[in-house]
């Protein structure tokens, strides 16, 4: 069930609830747009402009739900615009900044490369990517938030995932993924 | 089998490789802190936010939509009306100018009549004269 908002339009909502929304879903918005971008300026000036749009249009969403869908929403659109309107350079394979919390399990410099491979393709793929591994988002859930066909969703995590594997295949060599 | 496993791998690394990462120290404070300075600098809009939250209400905005409507509605008809006036107005100083015409025309020809009488005796006189004479 649908966790409502501390108030129910934005005109209600005092900035301590404010400041609540913003502490749960911070580092789902600041991580989308760190694993676009892969510069960590840029996702916090990034971050920081989609939670203030957020602010300005939380009179139209009424549960905690659509504000998590109206996020993921609208920063993906901006990672997208973001790097169209900077015209940010294609990442190279060392800016990729290192993870801020070390890895549970798995090997840290598989991940790290794995990061870099996905800063470094295409942006729609990208942003599916980033939308089906970090946010665990079904590909219709995608398909519904990106206005993309399903088949288009399903289509880009193939080749990408491919795409990936072979890359990382080539770079390290046995290391298998 | 093993393609299944290799996907399978491959998703659970990226999945690793991409779990979310922490907002940097100070982030929401400083989101706050933007939000507060836009609050107080833009108080116009906020302004307009209000006005707009008004007019967004339902009752509101159909009632709006309907007075617009009937303004609409009362406009057309009071224009037709002016219309159908105007038209009635330069018929009837038409038919007034027509009926001066057709009186204009009436006397003129009851002096041409007059005059042609007139011209008829002094020719009946003169003709009377010579036979006299003669």
């Amino acid at each position: 069930m649908a966790e409502p908002l501390p108030a129910e339009n934005a005109a209600d909502i005092a900035e301590p609830d404010f400041a609540e929304i913003v502490r749960r879903h911070q580092a789902m918005v600041y991580s989308i747009a760190l694993h676009f971008l892969a510069d960590r300026s840029a996702a916090e000036e990034l971050a920081q402009d989609v939670l203030l749009q957020l602010h300005a249009n939380l009179a139209s969403l009424k549960s905690d739900d659509h504000v998590k869908f109206w996020l993921r929403k609208v920063t993906g659109h901006r990672c997208i615009d973001f790097k169209r309107r900077r015209g940010l350079p294609q990442v190279a394979l060392d800016d990729v900044p290192e993870c801020a919390v070390p890895a549970k399990d798995g090997d840290p410099l598989l991940s790290r490369r794995l990061r870099q491979l996905v800063a470094s393709l295409p942006e729609k793929p990208r942003l599916v990517v980033i939308l089906r591994y970090q946010e665990d988002m079904a590909a219709e859930e995608i398909s519904n938030m990106l206005a993309m066909p399903v088949a288009t969703v399903k289509s880009h995590l193939q080749r990408s995932l491919a795409m990936l594997r072979e890359k990382m295949t080539r770079t390290l060599g046995e290391v298998k993924i | 089998m093993s393609v299944d496993n290799d996907t399978s791998r491959s998703e659970d690394a990226l999945k690793r490789a991409m779990r979310r990462q922490p907002a940097p120290d100070g982030f929401a404070d400083r989101v706050l802190a933007r939000v507060a300075e836009q609050s107080s600098t833009e108080s116009g809009p906020a302004r307009r936010d209000s006005w707009w939250r008004v007019f967004s209400q339902p009752l509101v905005r159909w009632g709006t939509a309907g007075a617009l409507a009937a303004a609409l509605i009362a406009g057309g008809l009071h224009y037709h009306q002016v219309q159908h006036d105007k038209v009635e107005r330069e018929r009837a100083q038409g038919e007034a100018a027509k009926q001066q015409l057709m009186l204009a025309l009436r006397i003129a020809s009851s002096k041409l009549q007059l005059a042609k009488s007139k011209v008829n005796e002094i020719n009946a006189d003169q003709t009377e004269n010579r036979e006299e004479k003669e």
